[in-house]
């Protein structure tokens, strides 16, 4: 195959450059095309060798300028790695300067020589393997670079210019001391030679390589030695902040990588540490920023280091090395040059002013995916880097490395999606006016992200075992999220039950209760969204987002299957909940702890990895390291998502603000997520005599007070959504608690209370979110009286609190007679007591929301309100249906779910005599009961109304009130801080210490970060120094080691 | 076990006398009670005279459907009691329908009343009500707690749940009796029991001497009397719990009056000595020395 | 005392004095004229790594010969190298100064504690 040289990319472009500087008018007009049509020609001659090598059409092509072999001319080499990263430098070349299109023109032919000139320096440092030719290009670049900082006009893009220059002249002078030492030591030039030589072992050259190392990872900006860098990503022009953030970063990266031959073991640790301090370190600082282009400096210098410290980390012999590199690196390259780039075209630089976007849903969405991927959330690239970045790091037995770089994505994680947040939801300030030529770069670099997670998935181990159909369900919503509501709806239902009907087939007991909970409960919730007006823009493709990660946590049957649901699942979540007026900040409190969660769940499945092969769930049964710490991370991981004790603040705003139909969906059907990711680790402890005693002791007793706390908390809320949210919260405890039993009656007992707690606690959601949407707020004191407007709701309200509350005959009790049992079985009585306890609370709140709400005065302003849409009842009565079955024939689901346990669990079971359960302790005969009460009630009530068939129905304020009448409805109507009494008695019981501990770290890494930053004063001499004295403190750390 | 129709005869008839007993027992404490205080009192019957006259008053007012369904509610929830627990020892026509439930069922049938009561008065709309309800709701949760270490630490000791067959171990003397084979757990729940007989010092939720009272409030009429039915019913089968619980149950209709009697004596008698709690009192009250006999119960059980 | 030495201690000397006028001294001016002595430093370095005793400029011409001309000349990459290392430095001092001058012109100061506007 005939291929164009590489050096035409150089030859070509110097011609051009030097031609386009000719004087002369007519050129000037045309010289921006030049420039184009040398940047495609570059972007060709890469992407044709890149076709060529990656399909093994030829092989890699070695260029001697000037017919000499080294050391007497350079030479360059074009291999599969230069052909890609070539290829992302000229890619972003050319729409950079289609982005920058009116500002290269407006600049006139030197500007666009300029900026000739810097792509040119990187192909070569890039191609290069002439360690002084690369020094000469570096240098170029750096004039280059300086000269396009002033694109921009004023002080501040000058003065960052000349801290670049002064810092980049101390790095460059290191450079050029190294580069003559290590010919001095090596005779060559050429980086192949040298590293044959090996002159890390040569007394005297070793100084040289490290020179030449430490300036090379000086010109990627390690923390804290970056203070010069950051001004530029601020001040430049976005076009150009782009280019030096993608760019610019990728080539220099790429020159470390060529050099790191050199480096010894010992240097490569070193490398991995100032990439994990700096990756760490900037990342923390990152937090602090509220300058959009200085956080996204920040965030470029993070991610640069986490490369630095892959090339430190992962040996390049290994085969998962390029994969977990460069997923790393094109997730960057693409996200940062889109936010640059978008940065451009929202113009103002406070994070919040990032509202205006809204308006704009395309860019949104991207500005959406760009945030994701650098945070590592799948489909993107760097999920999968990252994921198999742990992998590795795990097979080393590197734990410490995995810490810091979950810590330092953690750190990211928070800006960035506090960022994305404020787009989501405040209110647009300004509006957009967006350029074609501006927009065509940004959308191409979405569509290459998504591009290149998909080829990611496919290239790392097991990734082909992922199933995409969800997200591409998710793809065709979105690209339909111009039609109406309801056939959107139509769709995602169908989905839904697709998904379901495709799992049923295959799945045991205990996954087909998940099933239905995930996905027939997804169609309950989603039906009420036939009652929403409008488009419900990016409703529906985060909805499918959620049930998709949900259905494929089911199917999941190796780790990162598993952990890519999760993620998903979690973003659909996320995008849900922020829908909610007041909910952005919940939503972001929502995320901070499902992403920690799942990065403890990362940190986890490394250890379970940990000299196992393979990556099947079943590894979890057997973890060969630190098996006690990997249960526990898991299942610290997973309460992130039950909302248990500790982790359980941001639950109340995350549900309670939420949109009518999501609040079911997330509280009913989301929280089992946690719930489902218990059993599997419980599942994998193995049965009651499991390794992992005191880890299921100690989930007992946070499951116990947690369904206290959450209990005790919901007694004392105004707002019935975060009634019924703290509520979820002392419900999940009680799951929590029972599964941690690791007995066959607490089994049964957890299963009961999921399956109750699902269907009662949508039917109270959808009935409370009907009312708050038609009422127009959310506080109960507001309302009352609302029985004789809407019965149908009240009925459904009443069956949900008489589940809840566990009162026979509806099934409720069912959990309450297991629960007794399984408790005394176990012998965990006193963590039994708490949740008996935390039960009889649940009353004082169940009351509380049906008193308030339906009973009581009715307000004059809800007068005319009518019962709630149809479409809210619906899924209600479907569920109470549900509810009366389970009540009446419980065996019907527990008879075959106990066969099931009793594989895992042989003792103690519950047997059954008909419809009658007997335990070691006691019976319990639902349908008995069922009959029994019914009968009586019937009977009696037709007493009561046969005795007082003549009762008169009176009017609303006709009561036993000293011979007056009230006034107002709000003076009898007692509802706003209806137990203030107990509050009296126990509420130092909720008061909020855990969200003063929460807010008390937060503080503590938010003042940390902004002590550290001060080190960037703002003088360039300062950095200049910094970059000195890093030197000098990493050659002594250095030193002190050899 | 089958509905047959002499099954549910010999219930109605059970729960004939248990609701005469009930009335009369009334009586009997109200006068008790009128005579520490120096006062005359109501004659034996007046419990009667009050029902009979409830039940005769022919101009009624309703508030709507859930204030008539509160006094169903209550109703069912102490016949209910009624029907799950068996009164009389080794006798199958008075075990009633305990057949399809044990001591939690009891335990968790006790709220249907409540709730539904709750309910009903909720929606007569008087402050009054609600305050008594919070009130109630408030005390009840705490009252529960020793309640439930006392059974937790008879489950522990007699390795069941079901009230027959902790009936069946206390036979054979005073001696197995639980009140002495397990004192602690008994203080416990005693002491439960005078927080759930709602006498002085726990009566804030009905608060007796303010007019009008507590939840039932609105309540008049026929509705008053289901409730003051109700109110009988439930004294005595609750009375007969502990009986079986604590005090060897009973193995005739003498033994379970004589029981039920001092067991509800008790409550009585402390609620003539004791001046009245206010409700944050109350609610610590119970998670102070009946909650440490709970745990101790528990301790030395294990 | 040998000439390689001589410029080798000279070379470190004009390293170290203009690093310390660039990270010391408060004028801008100053400080890039510390740059260009660091700079020369760096040069004169590069000249005396390719020095070999006693022998000639690698230039080929008559006096040098062609025979044997490996053992007459000195090292000829060090000299190619810093001829190009000068000119970089050149272009690198003129934006710097070309930076100066901007940075005058703004806030006509030459201070460089006066441009920290961008900062944390």
């Amino acid at each position: 195959m005939d291929l164009i040289s590489p050096i035409y990319i150089i030859a070509v472009s110097l011609g051009t450059g030097f031609f386009m500087g000719m004087p002369g008018k007519n050129l000037q007009r045309i010289s921006f095309y030049l420039l184009m049509a040398v940047l495609l020609f570059n972007t060709a001659v890469s992407l044709q060798w890149l076709y060529a090598l990656a399909n093994q059409l030829t092989g890699p092509m070695q260029v001697f300028t000037a017919g000499f072999q080294p050391p007497f001319s350079i030479n360059l080499l074009m291999g599969l790695n230069e052909a890609v990263i070539t290829s992302m430098v000229n890619i972003a070349g050319l729409l950079g300067a289609v982005y920058m299109y009116s500002v290269l023109k407006k600049i006139g032919t030197g500007g666009q020589v300029v900026y000739l000139i810097l792509l040119i320096s990187l192909n070569v440092i890039v191609l290069s393997r002439d360690i002084f030719n690369i020094f000469v290009f570096l240098e170029v670049g750096s004039i280059a670079t300086a000269g396009l900082i002033i694109f921009q006009k004023g002080i501040k893009a000058v003065s960052a210019g000349f801290k670049y220059m002064l810092a980049s002249g101390v790095i460059a002078g290191l450079l050029l001391i190294g580069i003559i030492f290590i010919y001095r030591f090596t005779g060559s030039l050429n980086i192949d030679t040298i590293i044959q030589e090996n002159p890390v072992f040569k007394q005297g050259a070793l100084i040289s390589v490290f020179l030449i190392l430490i300036s090379v990872i000086l010109e990627l900006k390690p923390f804290p030695a970056n203070g010069w860098a950051l001004d530029v990503y601020q001040a430049s022009h976005p076009g150009f902040s782009a280019i030096l953030s993608s760019v610019i970063g990728t080539a220099n990266l790429y020159v470390l990588y060529k050099f790191s031959g050199l480096a010894s073991e010992t240097l490569f640790y070193y490398l991995s540490l100032i990439g994990l301090v700096t990756f760490v370190g900037s990342n923390l600082l990152g937090m602090n920023q509220d300058n959009a282009r200085r956080l996204l400096g920040y965030s470029s210098v993070g991610q640069i280091g986490l490369l630095v410290a892959v090339l430190g980390l992962i040996p390049q012999a290994n085969s998962n090395f390029k994969i977990i590199f460069f997923g790393l690196l094109i997730s960057h390259y693409f996200a940062k040059a889109g936010l640059f780039w978008i940065s451009g075209i929202v113009k103002k630089s406070g994070l919040k002013s990032w509202s205006a976007l809204r308006k704009k849903p395309v860019l949104l969405f991207l500005f959406i995916s760009f945030i994701l991927a650098l945070t590592g959330f799948p489909p993107f690239p760097s999920f999968f880097g990252k994921w198999q970045l742990v992998l590795e790091l795990s097979a080393q037995g590197n734990i410490a490395a995995i810490i810091a770089i979950l810590v330092g994505s953690f750190f990211e994680v928070v800006y960035l999606l506090r960022w994305a947040g404020y787009a989501i939801k405040l209110e647009p300030v300004s509006t957009l006016k967006i350029k074609w030529v501006k927009l065509i770069p940004v959308l191409l670099f979405g569509v290459g992200l998504y591009g290149a997670g998909y080829f990611v998935s496919q290239a790392i181990p097991y990734g082909n075992t992922i199933n995409f159909i969800p997200l591409a369900i998710v793809a065709v919503l979105l690209l339909l999220d111009f039609l109406p509501a309801y056939i959107k709806n139509i769709i995602s239902i169908s989905a839904t039950a697709w998904f379901a009907y495709l799992l049923f087939p295959d799945a045991g007991t205990l996954k087909i209760i998940f099933i239905v909970i995930f996905l027939v409960g997804g169609i309950l919730t989603l039906i009420p969204g036939f009652y929403m007006k409008g488009k419900r823009e990016g409703f529906y493709p985060s909805a499918m987002l959620m049930f998709g990660g949900l259905a494929q946590l089911i199917e999941a049957e190796n780790l990162l299957q598993f952990f890519f649901a999760w993620e998903i699942m979690t973003i659909g979540s996320y995008f849900l909940i922020i829908r909610g007026k007041k909910s952005m900040i919940h939503a972001f409190s929502y995320m901070l702890f499902s992403v920690g969660g799942a990065y403890l769940i990362l940190l986890a499945f490394g250890l379970v990895s940990m000299g196992n092969t393979g990556i099947g769930l079943e590894l979890l049964s057997q973890i060969k390291y630190y098996p006690g710490i990997a249960m526990a991370l898991l299942a610290v991981g997973f309460m992130t998502k039950t909302a248990s004790l500790g982790l359980h603040i941001w639950l109340p705003g995350a549900h309670g603000e939420a949109e009518s139909d999501v609040s079911p969906m997330v509280s009913a059907i989301l929280l089992k997520a946690g719930v489902f990711g218990l059993i599997l680790i419980m599942l994998a402890a193995g049965g009651e005599q499991n390794n992992y005693q005191w880890l299921f002791y100690t989930l007992g007793w946070i499951g116990a007070l947690t369904a206290l706390v959450g209990n005790l908390g919901a007694i004392f809320q105004e707002d019935a959504k975060r009634l019924l949210a703290y509520s979820s919260i002392g419900q999940l405890g009680y799951i929590l608690f029972a599964f941690s039993m690791m007995s066959h009656m607490g089994w049964l007992t957890g299963f009961t209370y999921t399956i109750n707690h699902f269907m009662f606690k949508a039917i109270l959601f959808l009935a409370i979110g009907a009312i708050v949407l038609k009422l127009k707020t959310h506080n109960m004191y507001e309302m009352g009286g609302l029985i004789k407007k809407m019965p149908f709701s009240f009925i459904a309200v009443l069956i949900g609190i008489i589940t809840l509350a566990g009162i026979p005959p509806l099934s409720g009790f069912g959990g309450k007679w297991l629960f007794y049992n399984a408790v005394i079985l176990k012998g965990w009585y006193f963590q039994g007591a708490i949740v008996f306890f935390a039960g009889t609370i649940a009353f004082l709140y169940c009351f509380k929301l049906i008193y308030s709400i339906f009973l009581g005065q009715l307000k004059d302003n809800h007068r005319n309100v009518t019962e709630v849409s149809f479409w809210f009842l619906l899924p209600q009565y479907i569920l109470i249906i549900g509810v009366m079955v389970f009540s009446a024939r419980p065996d019907i689901i527990l008879k075959p779910l106990g066969a099931t346990l009793s594989n895992i669990f042989p003792a103690e079971q519950l047997t059954w005599n008909g419809t009658t359960a007997l335990s070691k302790l006691g019976y319990w005969d639902a349908t008995t009961i069922f009959m029994v009460i019914g009968i009586m009630f019937v009977i009696l009530f037709g007493w009561l109304w046969f005795m007082s068939r003549k009762a008169q129905p009176v009017k609303q304020f006709n009561m036993v009130y000293s011979a007056e009448r009230p006034e107002r409805p709000e003076l009898t109507h007692l509802s706003h801080n209806i137990y203030a009494g107990y509050n009296k008695a126990l509420g130092f019981l909720v008061a909020p210490g855990i969200t003063a501990f929460w807010s008390y770290a937060t503080n503590f890494f938010e003042s940390a970060g902004n002590f550290i930053r001060r080190i960037y004063s703002g003088n360039g001499q300062s950095y200049a120094i910094h970059v000195v004295i890093y030197t000098v403190v990493v050659f002594i750390i250095y030193l002190s080691t050899i | 076990m089958e509905f047959t129709v002499s099954k549910i005869l010999w219930t109605l008839l059970g729960l004939f006398i248990v609701l005469n007993w009930g009335l009369i027992m009334s009586g009997i404490m109200r006068k008790i009670v009128a005579r520490v205080g120096k006062r005359y009192g109501i004659p034996l019957y007046q419990p009667y005279i009050d029902l009979i006259k409830n039940y005769a008053i022919r101009s009624q007012i309703t508030h709507g459907v859930m204030f008539y369904l509160g006094p169903v509610f209550r109703l069912s929830g102490g016949v209910g009691i009624f029907l799950f627990l068996p009164l009389i020892f080794g006798s199958e026509h008075w075990s009633n329908f305990s057949f399809s439930g044990d001591l939690v069922l009891i335990l968790y049938f006790q709220f249907f009343g409540m709730l539904g009561m709750a309910l009903g008065a909720g929606e007569g709309g008087h402050p009054n009500s609600a305050i008594g309800i919070s009130r109630g709701l408030s005390q009840f949760t705490t009252i529960e707690v020793p309640m439930t270490l006392a059974v937790i630490s008879l489950a522990i000791q007699y390795n069941t749940l079901s009230i027959a067959e902790i009936v069946a171990a206390q036979q054979g003397g005073i001696a197995n009796w639980t009140m002495l084979t397990n004192p602690f757990a008994t203080a416990a729940a005693m002491l439960s029991l005078l927080g759930a007989f709602g006498h002085s010092p726990f009566n804030l939720v009905k608060a007796p001497n303010e007019i009008p009272i507590g939840p039932p409030t609105e309540y008049h009429a026929t509705f008053l009397g289901v409730l003051r039915t109700n109110a009988a019913i439930l004294h005595v089968v609750e009375a007969a719990l502990f009986m079986n619980l604590f005090f060897g149950g009973a193995t005739n209709w003498f033994e379970l009056i004589l029981k039920t009697f001092l067991i509800y004596f008790w409550s009585v008698f402390v609620g003539v000595v004791f001046p009245r709690f206010r409700i944050e009192q109350s609610v610590r009250w119970f998670l102070k020395i009946p909650l440490a006999l709970g745990i101790i119960a528990i301790i030395v059980m294990i | 005392m040998a000439i390689e030495i001589i410029s080798l201690i000279t070379s470190f000397v004009l390293m170290l004095i203009g690093l310390y006028g660039l990270l010391s001294d408060k004028n801008i001016i100053k400080i890039i004229v510390g740059f260009s002595l660091f700079d020369t430093g760096t040069h004169i370095l590069i000249v005396t790594i390719g020095y070999l005793k006693g022998k000639t400029a690698p230039i080929l011409d008559n006096a040098v010969g062609l025979t044997d001309v490996s053992q007459k000349i000195v090292d000829p990459i060090p000299q190619a190298l810093v001829l190009t290392a000068i000119v970089i430095g050149l272009a690198v001092t003129a934006l710097m100064l070309a930076y100066a001058l901007k940075m005058y012109q703004a806030k006509k100061s030459l201070n460089i504690g006066d441009y920290k506007t961008l900062k944390w």
